[in-house]
Order: C-alpha cells, then sequence, then structure tokens
C-alpha cells in the first residue's frame, strides 16, 4: 500500500461512522445478530436464534413491517462468535461496517452484551438486548441501547419479600455464585434484598467459572445450617451443585437456583433432585399478557413456539422474540428505519405484549416487568408467586 | 468439617490421578505432550453415555468396552501420524497434537452438540455415614476405580514385558532398540495405554459430573498440573499429584473460598517447581 493510498484508506475507516446512510429508503429491515452459536453458550445461542427466528418468520409472512406505508421485510444477519466475547465485539463492529445493519439484536448474556455495546453506542446503531439484566451494562450512560429483562433487583427483592412471608421462622440464608457478571452481580443483589427483608446472610461464596467441584463452598454453607439456600449460575454450574450437594446431605428448607431451572435440560439432568427447587423467571407461558405485535398473547406465543420448534419456550426465547416486537412497533411508530429514528421510538415506547408491557426507562432497561417465582413440583414449574398468577403453593424441603 | 474437606479433597484427588497417568505415560516415554488427552477423557464420558442411554449399561460396566475403543482410537493415531514425528522438535508434536484435539473436539460438538449430557443412574448408591463424615458412594466409587486403574498401570509397567519395554525406551531408546524392543510398536501400545486409560477415566468422570465437549480443556489443564505436581515419568506421582492436587484445591477453597483456590494451587506448583523442578516423585524411567 503507497503512503497516499494509506491515508486514503485511514480517512475513509475514520469517516466511516460520519457517512450518512440511506436507511430511509430501504426496503429491507436489516438487523445483526451476533450470536454463540457454539462453544460453551451454544445451547443459550441456539434458542435465542429460535426466538428470532420466529418472530421475523411471523413478520415476513404478513408482509413486513408497516413503515410510513411501505412494507419493510426484517431480514437477519448473524453471526458466530463461538462464546468468545471479544468476538462478538468484532462481530458487531463487522455487522454495522460491513453489513449495514439497522439495528443489532445484543449477543447472550450481560459480559458480551455491555462489550458490545460500546461498538453500537459509538456507531449511534440501536442494540436491543434479549438476555442482558445486570443494571452494570445499562448504567453506562449510553443511549442506543435498550434490554427486555427487569434488573436483577426486580428479581431478588419480591423474592426475598415472598420468601420472608411464605416460610416460617425464616433466619439464615447462604449464597454462592459463578464469579462471573451476571450471576455474581445476582448474588450481590440477592444479599441486600435478604438484609433489607431481615434475612441474616450467613455466608456469600463465590466459585470460578469451570469449577468441577464444589464440596468445599458447599460443606462451609452446610456449617451454617441456612434455612434457604441461594445458587446463583448456569445449567451445568446448577445441576453439579445440586448434586453435590444430594451427595453431602446438605439440604435446606428452600433451595433457589438461578437461571437453570426455568431450562428443561435442568429438570432432564437432575430428574427427582430437581423436585422442589425455586427459581424466578422473567417470563412464563401461563401468563395472562396480550398486546400488540404477531402473537397476541402469552398462550399463543407458547403455542406457536411449541408447534414449531416441539419445546416450550422460556424467558430467554420470549425476550429474543419481544425485543423483535419492540423493534417492530419502533419503526412503525417512527415511520422510518434510520436507526438514530428507530432508537429515539424505541426511547419513547410503552406498549402491551404477549411478553408483558414493554417500556424503557431512562437506562435503556425495562421498567414494567414483574417476575414470577416458581417451583419445580412432579417435574414441572408450577407458579407460585405473585397471587394473581399462582398455579400453586411453595412446598417447603425438609 | 475439616475431615469432611480432607474426605472431599481425597475424593477429588483420586480422579484426578486417573486423569493424568495416562498424559504422563505419554508424556514420559514418547515425549509427546499430548493435548489431546482431555478429550479423549471426554470421548470416552460420551462412549459411556451411549452405552448407558442407549443399551443401558451402568458406566462401570462399559469401562472395559470405552478403555478398548478409545485405546484403539488412540493406537490408530499413533500408528499413522504421531510416529512420524516421535523425536521431532517439542513444537511438532505440540501443534500436530493441538490440530487433532480441535478436529476431535469439534466433532463431537457436531456430533453431540455443546448440550451439558448427564448419566442419570435410576438408583444412586447414597451416601454413607463414616465417623460422622458424609461419603458419597457413587463418587467414592469412581474415585475407587480410578485408582484401582492407576495402581494398574503401575503393576503392568512394573511387571510385564510390555512395560519393561516401555521403561527401557524411556531410559534410552537406542540401547533399547539395540535389545530387541520393537520401538514403533511399543510407541504405539503406551499411546494406546495412555488413551485406553483417557477413556476409562472419561467413563468414571461421567458417574460424577455432566459431559460436554468444553470440559476438555479442564481435563487436560488438571493433567498438566498433577503431572508437574507429582513428578514426569512416574504412576506414582501421577497419585500423588492428583491427590495433592485434589487436597488443596479442596482446603484452599475452604479457607480461602472457592474463588481463590485455583490461584492458591497455581502458587504452590511454582513454589514447588522453584524448589523442587522434578515433581514430588519425578525421577528417570517410568513407573
Amino acid at each position: 500500500m503507497t503512503a497516499t493510498s494509506r491515508r486514503a484508506f485511514v480517512l475513509t475507516a475514520l469517516a466511516l461512522p460520519l457517512v450518512p446512510r440511506a436507511f430511509a429508503q430501504a426496503s429491507v429491515l436489516k438487523i445483526g445478530a451476533p450470536l454463540p452459536l457454539t462453544g460453551a453458550l451454544a445451547p443459550e445461542g441456539h434458542k435465542q436464534r429460535r426466538g428470532y427466528e420466529i418472530w421475523a418468520d411471523a413478520v415476513n409472512k404478513a408482509g413486513g413491517i408497516n413503515v410510513a406505508g411501505t412494507r419493510v421485510k426484517v431480514e437477519l444477519v448473524y453471526a458466530d462468535y463461538e462464546s468468545n466475547t471479544p468476538r462478538a465485539v468484532q462481530a458487531t463492529e463487522r455487522m454495522i461496517t460491513q453489513d449495514r445493519v439497522a439495528a443489532i439484536f445484543g449477543p447472550y448474556g450481560s459480559g458480551a452484551v455491555k462489550a458490545s455495546s460500546s461498538v453500537t453506542e459509538r456507531y449511534k446503531i440501536p442494540m436491543l438486548a434479549a438476555t442482558a439484566s445486570s443494571t452494570e451494562v445499562y448504567s453506562q450512560g449510553y443511549k442506543f441501547i435498550f434490554g427486555t429483562l427487569a434488573p436483577n433487583s426486580a428479581v431478588t427483592e419480591p423474592l426475598a419479600e415472598y420468601m420472608r412471608s411464605a416460610v416460617p421462622n425464616l433466619k439464615r440464608m447462604a449464597i454462592l455464585s459463578r464469579n462471573d457478571l451476571f450471576p455474581l452481580a445476582l448474588g450481590q443483589t440477592m444479599e441486600l434484598a435478604a438484609k433489607k427483608a431481615g434475612i441474616e446472610v450467613a455466608t456469600l461464596q463465590r466459585f470460578p467459572i469451570g469449577t468441577m467441584d464444589h464440596a468445599s463452598a458447599l460443606t462451609e454453607m452446610a456449617a451454617s445450617k441456612p434455612d434457604w439456600v441461594f445458587v446463583t449460575g448456569y445449567t451445568n454450574d446448577l445441576v453439579l451443585v445440586r448434586r453435590q450437594m444430594h451427595e453431602l446431605k446438605f439440604l435446606a428448607r428452600v433451595i433457589t437456583m438461578l437461571t437453570g431451572p426455568s431450562y428443561k435440560e435442568f429438570t432432564d439432568a437432575l430428574g427427582p433432585l430437581a423436585e422442589r427447587i425455586t427459581s424466578v423467571s422473567w417470563w412464563e407461558p401461563v401468563l395472562p399478557y396480550r398486546g400488540v405485535g404477531p402473537f397476541p398473547t402469552s398462550e399463543e406465543y407458547a403455542r406457536a413456539y411449541s408447534v414449531r420448534y416441539n419445546v416450550v419456550p422460556d424467558y430467554g426465547e420470549a425476550s429474543s422474540t419481544a425485543i423483535g416486537v419492540a423493534l417492530q412497533v419502533a419503526a412503525e411508530k417512527a415511520g422510518s428505519i434510520d436507526p438514530v429514528a428507530l432508537r429515539n421510538s424505541l426511547a419513547d415506547l410503552d406498549i402491551s405484549t404477549f411478553y408483558g408491557q414493554v417500556k424503557f426507562g431512562p437506562s435503556g432497561q425495562i421498567q414494567s416487568q414483574k417476575c414470577p417465582v416458581f417451583q419445580i413440583q412432579n417435574q414441572k414449574r408450577v407458579i407460585i408467586s405473585p397471587r394473581d398468577v399462582r398455579q400453586g403453593d411453595l412446598q417447603i424441603i425438609t | 468439617m475439616l475431615g469432611q474437606v480432607l474426605l472431599n479433597g481425597l475424593l477429588l484427588g483420586g480422579l484426578y490421578a486417573c486423569i493424568a497417568a495416562g498424559f504422563s505415560l505419554v508424556w514420559g516415554v514418547l515425549n509427546v505432550i499430548n493435548l489431546l488427552h482431555g478429550t479423549l477423557v471426554v470421548l470416552g464420558g460420551y462412549l459411556a453415555w451411549m452405552a448407558f442411554h442407549f443399551l443401558g449399561l451402568h458406566p462401570i460396566v462399559a469401562l472395559p468396552g470405552v478403555a478398548l475403543l478409545v485405546g484403539m482410537f488412540g493406537a490408530c493415531l499413533q500408528a499413522g501420524l504421531l510416529n512420524r514425528v516421535v523425536g521431532s522438535p517439542v513444537l511438532v508434536t505440540l501443534v500436530i497434537t493441538f490440530g487433532l484435539d480441535l478436529l476431535t473436539r469439534n466433532a463431537l460438538l457436531l456430533g453431540f452438540g455443546a448440550d451439558y449430557r448427564t448419566i442419570r443412574l435410576a438408583s444412586t448408591w447414597g451416601t454413607a455415614q463414616l465417623a460422622g463424615l458424609n461419603l458419597p458412594l457413587d463418587r467414592a466409587l469412581a474415585a475407587s476405580v480410578a485408582l484401582t486403574m492407576t495402581a494398574a498401570l503401575y503393576l503392568l509397567l512394573r511387571r510385564s514385558w510390555l512395560g519393561r519395554a516401555i521403561i527401557a525406551i524411556r531410559m534410552d531408546r537406542d540401547a533399547a532398540a539395540l535389545m530387541g524392543v520393537r520401538v514403533q510398536r511399543t510407541f504405539i501400545a503406551a499411546f494406546a495405554l495412555s488413551a485406553a486409560l483417557a477413556g476409562a477415566a472419561g467413563a468414571v468422570l461421567g458417574l460424577v459430573f455432566p459431559i460436554s465437549p468444553l470440559q476438555s480443556d479442564s481435563y487436560l489443564g488438571i493433567a498438566f498440573t498433577v503431572c508437574v505436581l507429582g513428578g514426569l515419568g512416574s504412576v506414582v506421582g501421577a497419585i500423588a499429584g492428583g491427590v495433592a492436587l485434589g487436597l488443596v484445591d479442596s482446603l484452599a477453597g475452604f479457607a480461602f473460598g472457592s474463588e481463590n483456590a485455583t490461584i492458591i494451587s497455581c502458587a504452590l506448583l511454582i513454589l514447588l517447581l522453584a524448589l523442587r523442578p522434578e515433581g514430588l516423585f519425578g525421577r528417570r524411567g517410568y513407573a
């Protein structure tokens, strides 16, 4: 490369974010979706993709999104970031600069979303995150990030209050958290919520990512004789922890685990050991929500999903569809698919959907969500709180 | 409570020793750092899972078959590929085993997906009370089978003709060849033995841990640490290293929290390398 052409290349690269883009006239709404389709998070990545696909196909089947009288089809551009966060960031940037997407559906989990959000912010492209609930993602002062999972405190505070009222003489709890952005933040928020509800936190243990043995942490937790054990991590961690609790004959009156019990794989792997484990979900198919978008109610969404994929959707999949619905309505209201117009429309959004009310707070994180508490009873998820959607009562373990 | 922590560490150590014994054998005899080892353990886990899932076989019953299959896979690799590069600079064998690891791991990912599989026995043996301590019997069974296999490797190396041939090559390849040892064939046998042990370890671990292609890095890391800790070229070293790592993990996790257990283990490893670079039981010759 000569000095002149090198200079031209550098100038072009620097000027790229400033180039006005012809989004307003486009007949296709291109959305970038970096996903962990291989590697440790592959199961979650594939679920997230199914959530996007069912929305995009429903929209395209209906002729597309009505943007100022023009029917605009949706095109999802996927990239596999191999469960490797730096690659998620690279993929996000590549989609914006090469594929010229108008919006990004964020990667999986708070860590990767937070890392990629600096790119979308720089290029002024709205990013909708379906699976990032940690407030750290949204507290960066960014204007182009939106998330459909309520903050961790919206999970832990009602949970602590509920347990305090439903379990007589609940005094002590022990917390075990995976040392990772979301699970650890959840564990720490739980500690605060417990203290607020007057529950003593006897111990808060952390375990590193990839831990194969939890015996020492569990032995120490057992020694504190907690009434309530609260464990955060991903499915594999929680399966291992529950198995080892059984091996060490360590039980408590209540065992709560997040987020594994929401997934079928958890009950499949644990069988009887999954019984009576409680958890919190951001969404459940039995919730009585209805509203705009291709799926009028939670029930209809769950049915359509089950018919297509032969599995009942969990909150991650529903949230992935919900960000599609949010973007669709935002485009309709804005009458444009220009990224900045979409961003402004998303910021003002207040709609009812199959996923519940979608209204983003000033930080971009959803403000309106009520998270149901459920317990595994006879291998099924049974909602035990809040009262208006309750399907059964809490069963104490010991 | 300390007793329980020590017991947990010992049980874990038995499993660690089994993961590392085969790795140590290949490193010690062939001078090949087999980066494929962790994936061979995972392969054994999947074969045991398939035997359980499709044939209803308990992993311990399926163990000989699993060991045989993984051993044969290892023999093919050694005969077809690795024998050509034994004696080459270490970087060559590292690159080849790294490539083989990538291929095998991704084949497993394609075949089984990244989802975790678990062997969920219809009836577990439960937990025994031993002097006030909880002894999980399935885990104890896994650890004892693992240690028995490691001990069997020790006896094989000490008592059999093949074992003596392996040790002879380890001590002096040229002299062994002059004494009539068929070096290439012995290499194949040593690698097959190592792979069989890795496969068997996978079957045993399947009793305790979920199985996923992504576990192979953890297993390889454990094998490395145990070998360096116990000393390269010694079955006794693998057992000692495994038990030491299990105990350190368990005690450090208990005293300083699980999140610091790996840091403490690594710090001790560095200390040991500085003070006793040959490891706890390292010596020339294998067994």
